[in-house]
């Protein structure tokens, strides 16, 4: 198989070299473009902020050396000062095919289970097909790779729990409130854990926000962009009988927000539960609040613990991800090699065969005995003259001048056309 | 077959289709075992439909429906905790609260199952309509204080992890605090009203029928004890704005009762309400 791979990602080099390598659509389109001119038959290009990776097909008969290649990206990036073909690393064949699939999977994500990779993987490939520089292997190998995305989510627990702070905060809100759409949230300081907090609430359909913030116009900024209300510093006191979410992110030596006072929110709002998110440091709420029932205090140690949990629960997964990457790699594998002439002329007979087959037996009483041998000749012969042309077809893609493309590209008609080799879960995807 | 020989069989096999039901959503529960996942629910309607076989094979061997005893009773009480969760489970979409549902009716059934008595001849008022509601209600009533204790338990387990920064498999897998404790209290509502039904039909039937009924029996004290306990919590919720956590202690407090009740007063402080 002549598929190459080549690729600097968070493994290979640090965050001030792989954001120099970080293509924009426009970048890619161009870069696309030249790639299929110089080196490739199909390719395509994936890049996020934490890997910048090509994949492509070499024409057959010729080679394409991975160390150009790198070359070519650091090149076209401009980036020669800082980049170095050592940062790079390149797979071939079925170690290129299962790093795809690890991509696409999340499991060789910075944040392992990582879910927006799949989402990027997915306008790669929309990309290259814009671009016309995919071919039926890539084309083939993009979807299983985003079929292999989807299976390793739905199999496994790689993408569950919460693995940032922020995200943390949210899910626990979402573990105690039903409907966050009905729930309201105060956040007491912007600060960018807060806000960052904020935008998932919001994320999540949070029913009402509200911003504090010493300095006024601070708060109002951040209104201005996420929506929501602005409350005065001086009357945060009075607002909290009608928030469910606290956020509280202030610069304060002392504890703002303390038991009695927390005693006092939740008589007024008939002890319905309460969420009090303390990321400020030092803790903006005293820990002794904790105790009030339906009270649920967090600081960003506990929330750092959960996230802490959450990704060695998702380590714990990888080797259920690694048994179906490797299922999907044979799966693979079995698809491609069956682009061979070879196995396809057998597979087309096979499938013609089994339909005589099947009408013969059909209709064999039709026939008187003394007839019915007759009957199975003139089937088969009627069968040989039908598959003459298309067996002859393929054979001539074989023949000298054709390259590799075009014996592929008229297996692959054939195989479309006959609906030979199609398993049960392609038919159901093409449906 | 003769339904005798075939209730024989399913009251015997019963307990192990319910404790395999049990595993099934204990392997996704706590174990996280997918490929289970697709099993369950039909596994829910065949224990159902092997259950429902057995009544209707005992209700014709024996010649009366099973209603006449804390036992038969208790077989009832496992299949319609069952039907309530086959229910809540295709309503919902939520299986992570099977489990604990499920091994409640396992423990019913497995008490009935070996306790069980074959009774051929049974008083004629067993044979009521009047009783047949009057029963239908209390274990309507039953069920819904059932499940309710099941959620309720559920709701402090989880409220203790939460409150603790335990975010192991309880905190996982189940649904939020606030579904809990709705679920948990609206069971508990539905329990309630449904028991005070069986207590009103109760009250006005069995005079005419008992000529030894005494407003003192034990069980009819002990149900109305348990009903009051449950109107008090109501009032509570509604006067004082009991919420979350004290709410569902009240809830297993008072179901700590109805199985005292069940089990303590229908054993040794038995009265008119002993029909053999």
């Amino acid at each position: 198989m002549n598929l190459l791979a080549v690729g600097i990602s968070h493994h290979t080099a640090s965050v001030e070299v792989r954001e120099r390598m970080w293509l924009s659509e426009e970048e890619m389109r161009r870069a696309l473009a030249q790639l299929k001119d110089r080196f490739f038959t199909e390719c395509v290009l994936v890049s996020t902020c934490n890997r910048t990776e090509l994949y492509g097909i070499v024409p057959s008969g010729g080679t394409v050396d991975a160390a150009i290649l790198s070359q070519f990206l650091i090149d076209f990036k401009k980036a020669s000062g800082v980049v170095h073909p050592a940062h790079f690393r390149s797979l071939a064949a079925g170690d290129a095919v299962h790093h795809l699939f690890q991509v696409a999977s999340g499991s060789d994500s910075l944040v392992i289970g990582d879910i927006q990779i799949l989402n990027q993987v997915k306008e790669a490939f929309q990309l290259s097909r814009d671009q016309q520089v995919m071919g039926p292997v890539l084309n083939r190998l993009m979807q299983a790779a985003l079929h292999v995305g989807k299976r390793v989510r739905t199999e496994t627990a790689i993408c569950e729990g919460a693995v940032s702070v922020s995200y943390a905060a949210v899910e626990l809100a979402s573990k105690i409130f039903a409907d966050l759409s009905r729930k309201s949230a105060l956040l007491v300081g912007a600060g960018e854990t807060g806000e960052l907090t904020l935008k998932h609430l919001l994320g999540k359909g949070i029913g009402q926000i509200r911003v504090a913030n010493r300095t006024r116009e601070k708060a109002e900024a951040l209104v201005a962009t996420l929506g929501g209300t602005v409350v005065d510093y001086a009357a945060v006191m009075e607002t909290l009988p009608a928030v469910d979410i606290i956020l509280t992110s202030v610069s304060s030596p002392s504890p703002i927000l303390g038991p009695d006072d927390v005693q006092r929110v939740m008589r007024q709002r008939s002890h319905n539960p309460l969420i009090i998110i303390d990321i400020g440091v030092p803790r903006n709420v005293n820990p002794a609040t904790k105790k009030i029932d339906n009270v649920f205090l967090y600081d960003i140690d506990s929330l750092s613990t959960m996230v802490d949990r959450n990704l060695d629960r998702r380590k714990a997964e990888l080797p259920k991800v690694d048994a179906i990457l490797r299922e999907e790699v044979v799966e693979f594998f079995r698809w491609y090699n069956a682009l061979q002439v070879g196995p396809t002329i057998q597979e087309l007979r096979d499938s013609f065969e089994a339909v005589r087959q099947q009408e013969v037996e059909k209709n064999i009483n039709r026939f008187r005995t003394e007839d019915r041998e007759l009957v199975d000749l003139v089937t088969r012969r009627i069968i040989n003259k039908l598959l003459h042309q298309p067996m002859t077809v393929l054979k001539e893609g074989t023949a000298e001048g054709n390259g590799k493309a075009e014996t592929m590209r008229r297996i692959l008609i054939v195989r479309e056309l006959f609906g030979i080799g199609k398993t049960e879960r392609e038919s159901d995807e093409s449906e | 077959m003769d339904p005798r020989v075939l209730s024989g069989i399913l009251l015997f096999l019963l307990p192990f289709l319910y404790a395999g039901l049990v595993l099934l959503y204990a392997l996704t529960f706590f174990w996280g075992v997918r490929a289970v996942e697709a099993l369950k629910l039909p596994a829910v309607v065949a224990v159902i439909t092997v259950h429902l076989v057995y009544l209707a094979a005992r209700t014709v061997a024996f010649n009366h429906p099973p209603i006449t005893s804390v036992f038969e009773i208790m077989t009832l009480l496992a299949i319609s905790i069952a039907i309530a969760y086959f229910y809540i489970e295709i309503r919902t979409n939520a299986s992570a609260t099977g489990f604990f549902i499920l091994f409640l009716a396992f423990v019913f059934q497995t008490f009935s199952s070996l306790f069980i008595k074959d009774l051929l001849q049974i008083p004629e008022f067993l044979h009521s309509l009047v009783l047949g509601f009057h029963v239908a209600a209390a274990l309507l009533g039953y069920t819904g204080i059932s499940l309710s204790a099941v959620y309720g338990l559920l709701y402090l387990m989880l409220y203790h992890d939460i409150r603790s920064s335990r975010f192991g498999i309880i905190y996982n897998r189940l649904p939020n605090l606030e579904t809990l404790e709705t679920m948990s209290l609206r069971s508990e509502a539905f329990g309630f009203w449904a028991l005070g039904l069986a207590i009103v039909v109760g009250l006005f039937w069995l005079p005419r029928v008992f000529k030894d009924f005494s407003y003192w029996d034990p069980k009819l004290v002990g149900t109305i004890a348990i009903w009051v306990l449950y109107a008090i919590g109501f009032a509570a919720k509604r006067k004082y704005g009991w919420q979350g956590r004290k709410m569902m202690i009240v809830t297993l407090v008072a179901f700590c009762f109805v199985f005292f009740s069940m089990t303590v007063i229908n054993f040794y402080l038995s009265g008119f309400h002993s029909f053999h």
